[in-house]
């Protein structure tokens, strides 16, 4: 299987290194789940990969394709969602939408096309006039996805994508994540919620203090961590070495 | 939206767009709308008499109108930098859209080029707006080249826009991005200041104070003056004259496309390094051990006044407004020295008046910023004392604020004085129980916007009140008993305004709903 992500040596350096010779490579078409304490710079990661923050040393290839060298051409191939939507609450979601498609030279034609089948498929359709500033935190999340998936990206970058959800929306991103992975996307998520990571994702990739600590499947990970029968959270806490913090 | 997608056009109208429907959007707008409406129509039909008026009257060159322009053109250069520098920090680092923007295919300059040209449009249209009811009857009678006034605004909007940036970025380097917008503001609010504390130099420095249209009269009779051909330059260009129209105009571009090329791709990286740069590294000194033990009265008091000295930039937006005290504060000191007793008693109550007014914002900050209005509703605490404790933390800085000018006071009149510091205790203290009474709960981040958000009725109050109690200063420091009268009736409408705290409680909950 191609790659679809490589980080070699991805380093970023506030007043101390947030992510610290990182590095993580990502098949094509997995759903690839990056897990990690708070602070251990899972976002700081997506973020340059998302040509957000710049590096301070290392290399992102998304696709074979130089991040750093050619941005453009890079970000032509990913969406980003972070934990926070990226609305502007003086526009309805078609309009979002129809901007976004043009940001990413999607044909308007296409674009408005495309809109109508995320917004039905989200449950949005009825909303589409209303400007997003009246909407709930759910319907925001789903707008916002909604504007992820309207270029129709290899690549899906979403940082804790499920927070603050209701079960039912949540079943509804879930899903729709599931269906873009069994289309051939890559998907790339954070989540402090385990279960979603032990349910949906082919690998999963630990990292603290800006280091990956441990990277395969689930079974990979108990073999690791010496929990055969554990969950992933057992496994989490073993590798992180939180498990005895909290015996402690 | 205009233009082909992700080009330069339709970015710009996506801008147009936004501000547009910030500027309609919601009964504010509506409001606005309507008030922009009537203001228009006032100054159309103020501005066919004018047109009619100056039909076939040729605008002299001459000294007073050289100067005239000159001054018009720095107010209204200063008034836009102070606009396109604030606009510059929000811009940058206040509306969240940049990561969906950087995050596209789009060139990051190209993305900044346009929201740097917005900024200047932003700062071109507000002034367009003002005199264009009065330029096309002017323009429709025959002063059709005067139009050009619309020229010269773009050219100083567009030179404002390009050192408001520098400066935004210039601070950027100097303090880091987090602090770069609170900085901004502050320096804007100072920049938009400068022309009142300008033109009361003269009071300031003790001079007999006369008007700034009286002192540039002045100036241009005055038969030594020589001034150099560029200084009428602002004028030649507004009635039409194309070489210092375009010498302005090639100046303002200049400076704008110089700085906007040379800052967009250092602005690329840097607005991107504002998301997290600082995130958990800004230190705070930690306070002595056991310092919120004492009580609840105590334990708030301190934690309130470790917020509002942590939040520098958010007390000073509050403190810059005494700025415009400062004129009165050198009044009183002149006055005081020459024994000008009636000059006190107008100190006293508009030293009054302005501690209710920023009383009224420390004490929204302390009293309905709260940021976990819950925890302390939960917490077996008194809730008046836990109020009390917080407009205790909100006057504290007020008071140290207003020592100076009390202090010359009661040196120069004891008991005027007293009844100043009384007044200004008051004003401020009213102003706080007004906004228990009628809290608008938001975050401290929010403080500018939920000010002007607030109702207008709770607005009225706090003028009101702090009219009354200033008025009972001011006659009370003249050793009036007329005091009484405002004084009573601002207890009056004290009362009148008091809620129970189970309406306190349903106001909360029907504003945090």
């Amino acid at each position: 299987m191609a790659d679809a992500l490589v980080l070699e040596d991805l380093t970023k350096v506030f007043s101390k290194p947030a992510v610290d010779h990182l590095n993580l490579r990502v098949r094509a078409g997995e759903l690839y789940a990056l897990l990690g304490p708070n602070g251990a710079g899972k976002t700081t990661t997506l973020r340059m990969v998302a040509g957000l923050l710049k590096p301070t040393s290392g290399s992102i290839r998304v696709f074979g394709v130089d991040a750093l060298a050619e941005p453009a051409a890079a970000k032509q191939m990913i969406a980003w969602a972070p934990d926070e939507p990226m609305l502007y609450d003086r526009l309805n979601p078609m309009e979002y939408l129809e901007f976004v498609s043009g940001l990413w030279g999607v044909d308007p034609k296409e674009g408005r096309a495309r809109a109508e089948t995320l917004l039905k498929l989200l449950g949005l359709w009825d909303q589409r006039g209303q400007r997003c500033e009246a909407f709930s935190r759910g319907m925001k999340q789903k707008a916002a996805l909604a504007g992820a998936l309207i270029h129709d990206p290899k690549m899906l970058i979403l940082d804790e994508p499920l927070t603050g959800l209701d079960a039912a929306v949540s079943r509804q991103v879930k899903d729709l994540l599931q269906e873009r992975v069994a289309g051939g996307a890559t998907v790339i998520l954070t989540t402090h919620i385990l279960e979603v990571a032990e349910r949906m994702a082919d690998r999963i990739g630990i990292i603290q203090n800006g280091r990956l600590l441990a990277e395969g499947t689930l079974t990979e990970l108990r073999e690791r961590a010496g929990e055969r029968e554990g969950t992933l959270e057992d496994v989490f806490l073993e590798l992180t070495g939180e498990a005895e913090a909290i015996t402690a | 939206m205009i233009g082909r997608p992700g080009s330069t056009l339709w970015l710009l109208s996506h801008e147009i767009r936004l501000s547009w429907r910030g500027l309609i959007g919601g009964r504010r707008g509506r409001i606005r709308m309507i008030a922009f409406g009537v203001l228009a129509v006032g100054f159309g039909v103020a501005g066919v008499p004018i047109a009619l008026a100056l039909r076939g009257v040729d605008m002299p060159v001459n000294p007073l109108s050289i100067l005239a322009a000159d001054f018009v053109c720095t107010m209204v250069f200063t008034l836009m930098l102070s606009q396109t520098l604030a606009g510059a920090a929000d811009a940058l680092y206040a509306r969240g859209d940049l990561d969906l923007l950087f995050s596209s295919p789009l060139d990051p300059r190209k993305t900044l080029t346009v929201r740097f040209a917005s900024l200047a449009g932003t700062a071109f249209t507000a002034f367009a707006l003002l005199v264009l009811p009065v330029l096309i009857p002017l323009a429709i009678f025959g002063h059709w080249r005067w139009l050009s006034l619309l020229l010269v605004l773009g050219a100083l909007a567009l030179g404002a826009s390009g050192a408001g940036l520098a400066v935004s970025v210039g601070m950027f380097a100097l303090i880091g991005p987090k602090r770069t917008r609170a900085a901004a503001q502050i320096l804007a609010a100072i920049i938009g200041a400068a022309f009142f504390l300008a033109s009361q130099v003269r009071t300031i420095f003790g001079e007999r104070s006369t008007s700034m249209w009286l002192q540039l009269l002045a100036l241009a009779n005055d038969p030594r003056l020589r001034l150099p051909p560029q200084a009428a330059w602002p004028l030649q260009a507004a009635l039409g004259d194309p070489a210092p129209l375009a010498v302005m105009l090639a100046v303002g571009s200049g400076i704008f496309f110089v700085v906007t090329a040379w800052l967009s791709r250092r602005f690329a990286a840097d607005a991107a390094s504002a998301q997290g740069a600082d995130a958990g590294l800004r230190r705070v000194s930690r306070g002595a051990a056991g310092a919120f033990t004492g009580g609840v009265f105590a334990a708030t008091f301190v934690k309130e006044m470790r917020l509002l000295t942590r939040d520098i930039a958010l007390l000073a937006q509050v403190l810059l407004r005494v700025l415009y005290l400062l004129p009165v504060t050198f009044l009183l000191l002149r006055s005081a020295a020459g024994h000008e007793a009636f000059a006190l008693p107008g100190g006293a109550a508009a030293i009054t008046f302005m501690a209710g007014q920023v009383g009224a914002s420390l004490t929204w900050i302390t009293v309905s910023a709260e940021e976990t209005p819950e925890l302390l509703q939960c917490a077996p605490a008194s809730a008046a004392r836990v109020r009390n404790a917080k407009l205790l933390a909100a006057l504290a800085p007020l008071a140290l604020l207003l020592a100076g000018p009390l202090a010359i006071i009661t040196a120069a009149a004891p008991a005027a004085g007293l009844a100043a510091a009384a007044g200004a205790t008051a004003a401020a203290y009213a102003a706080g129980l007004i906004n228990a009474w009628y809290p608008t709960p938001g975050k401290r981040s929010d403080f500018l916007r939920r000010r002007r958000s607030g109702s207008i009725l709770v607005g009225l109050a706090y003028f009101f009140v702090s009219a009354l109690i200033a008025a009972a200063t001011g006659l009370a420091a003249a050793l009036l008993p007329w005091a009484l009268i405002p004084a009573v009736l601002a207890v009056v409408a004290l009362l009148v305004l008091r809620r129970s705290p189970a309406r306190i409680a349903e106001a909360l909950a029907a504003a945090q709903s």
